[in-house]
């Protein structure tokens, strides 16, 4: 028998309230190129993105620290896949313990030759120094920023 | 904590892949109910409450427990959701057996094929406010941390290739016309990586899938003359951080965690006590680090682990995740796998003598969410 499909798209646009936190966060990256992380008053760890509290003591983080615009590389992958709003593959992107960070953001990889995935990732060993890099015209949000590796 | 009551499986049906237009999702949960049921030798009227674990996101469906409730049993009738992951349905089943409320229980999971994209729809678990604009799906969570991996025990990166090999191996004899070709360790690192360093053939396509199991407390088998139940020996489950740039994302934490619970309330020593075990690993990665958190294998043993065929615990006897890929239903799959291998009833591959089995059910970002089951013949441990 004939079998029916039924196609539904949704198209809901929601507005997330970032809150002081992240909103102070974005803001420094917009108007100044500067990546803040919030220190845990209890362990004494920045956290970066930052928190309005550790979810391992539960209390207020206490004061904001510039970190980075240098980090290390904590781990990658190489993306093949688009996705709606980003940008069109291959690209790679990974997480990135900035100086004075005690926890790693996620971000974008540029400047790296992609076309030989296994050279690449040798170039992005772990632990491999990556410079923080920012647009020129900034919106506030993760993509105002990016890393490069550090011996370029 | 041990639980209050002793608690069986004592019945289960599993229909994955699924691969048909015929039946529409209500449809096919009505089928896996009434199979859970059939297994049982039980009728609905004997089902005190029912927990489905189900995703509104894959399922495109809001409240999908609303969709799901006349087709399980739920009209007139206690029903509860677990939208996290359909092993934590399993859990609150057996504890609210525990809480003296039920007598038994009807648990649900399944996953649907039928969003546009199904990274995309991951894509939606993660924060709005740093993650959102990373393309952060389930197998970008699962490539970061295979690369995590491989920086800590380069060994990870020959070994995943002959693991998936092995996995396809007892998956051809559990399930020879679902699990595919046994493609070679060469073939697996020759095909094009889908996530670097994740290659398309050590993944299987996700299929649709559903999975029940009826739960019992012990007055309830008595009475019903059950004579091969499954006894929950020992439940443990934990959670790690969401960001995952807070994670150390090849230790499992959790899992360690959730294994000592287990392994505590069933009085378990070590897992060498274990027969059979089941484990959830999207990637061959995963079930490396699995081995170790669980205590299968350090590092430097996970090549004996995997150039033999039988260890014990025998793993994976359904061939696991890298043989069937269900979506969002796969940990308790799992579940229901390693209590069919103590009732008896897993099918062509059944193993002799199943007295324990283990499930170890892992869902979210990187194994996010971590559960592990220890099941027995008889009743043991705290119970």
């Amino acid at each position: 028998m004939e079998l029916l499909k039924r196609r539904e798209a949704w198209n809901i646009t929601y507005n997330h309230a970032l809150g002081e936190t992240a909103s102070w966060f974005y803001v420094q990256i917009r108007d100044h190129a500067k990546i803040y992380g919030r220190r845990c008053g209890e362990t004494g760890r920045v956290l970066v993105p930052p928190r309005a509290f550790s979810d391992q003591t539960l209390e207020p983080t206490t004061e904001w620290v510039e970190v980075g615009p240098g980090g290390c590389i904590e781990t990658f992958t190489m993306v093949y896949e688009p996705f709606q709003g980003l940008p069109d593959p291959p690209y790679a992107f990974g997480y990135v313990l900035l100086d004075g960070a005690d926890t790693a953001i996620g971000g974008f990889f540029k400047g790296i030759d992609l076309a030989d995935p296994a050279k690449a990732a040798k170039q992005m060993a772990l632990k491999t120094r990556v410079v923080t890099k920012f647009a020129e015209v900034r919106t506030g949000d993760v993509l105002d920023f990016w890393f490069e590796l550090e011996a370029n | 904590m041990p639980l209050n009551r002793p608690t069986a499986v004592i019945g289960s049906a599993i229909m994955v892949p699924i691969h048909t237009d015929r039946q529409s999702l209500e449809e096919i949960l009505y089928e896996v109910a009434q199979a859970a049921l059939k297994s049982a030798g039980i009728p609905i009227e004997d089902i005190d409450g029912i927990i489905v674990g189900s995703n509104d996101q894959v399922d495109g469906r809001a409240i999908s427990i609303m969709a799901a409730s006349g087709s399980v049993g739920g009209v007139d009738r206690d029903i509860l959701s677990t939208p996290s992951a359909g092993e934590h349905a399993f859990v609150m089943g057996v504890l609210r057996i525990a809480s003296a409320h039920f007598e038994t229980q009807l648990i649900v999971s399944w996953g649907v094929t039928e969003a546009s994209s199904l990274s995309e729809v991951e894509r939606l678990a993660a924060d709005p406010y740093f993650h959102r604009k990373l393309p952060l799906d389930d197998l970008s969570s699962f490539a970061l941390q295979a690369n995590a991996l491989i920086a800590a025990q380069p060994q990870a990166q020959t070994l995943a290739a002959q693991l998936v090999q092995q996995n396809r191996r007892r998956g051809s004899l559990a399930y020879p016309e679902a699990t595919g070709p046994i493609e070679t360790p060469a073939e697996i690192d020759a095909s094009k990586a889908v996530r670097w360093p994740v290659r398309e053939a050590m993944l299987r396509a996700p299929t649709m899938g559903a999975v029940a199991l009826v739960l019992a407390s012990e007055e309830f088998v008595t009475k019903a003359g059950i004579t091969n139940p499954a006894w929950i020996r020992g439940m443990g489950w934990a959670t790690e951080a969401a960001f995952l740039g807070d994670r150390d994302l090849t230790a499992a934490t959790a899992l360690q965690e959730a294994a000592r619970q287990a392994f505590a309330d069933a009085g378990v020593a070590t897992i060498s006590e274990i027969d059979v075990a089941e484990i959830s690993a999207a990637t061959p990665f995963q079930e490396l680090i699995a081995y170790q958190a669980l205590g299968i294998a350090e590092p430097a043993q996970w090549a004996d682990v995997v150039s033999k065929e039988h260890v014990h615990p025998t793993l994976n006897l359904s061939g696991g995740v890298a043989s069937i890929n269900p979506v969002f239903c796969g940990g308790l799959v799992r579940i229901a796998e390693a209590a069919n291998q103590v009732m008896g009833t897993a099918g062509k591959h059944q193993a002799a003598k199943v007295d324990t089995a283990l499930a170890h059910a892992a869902s979210g970002p990187a194994m996010m969410y971590q559960t592990v089951v220890v099941f027995g013949s008889k009743l043991g441990g705290t119970q």
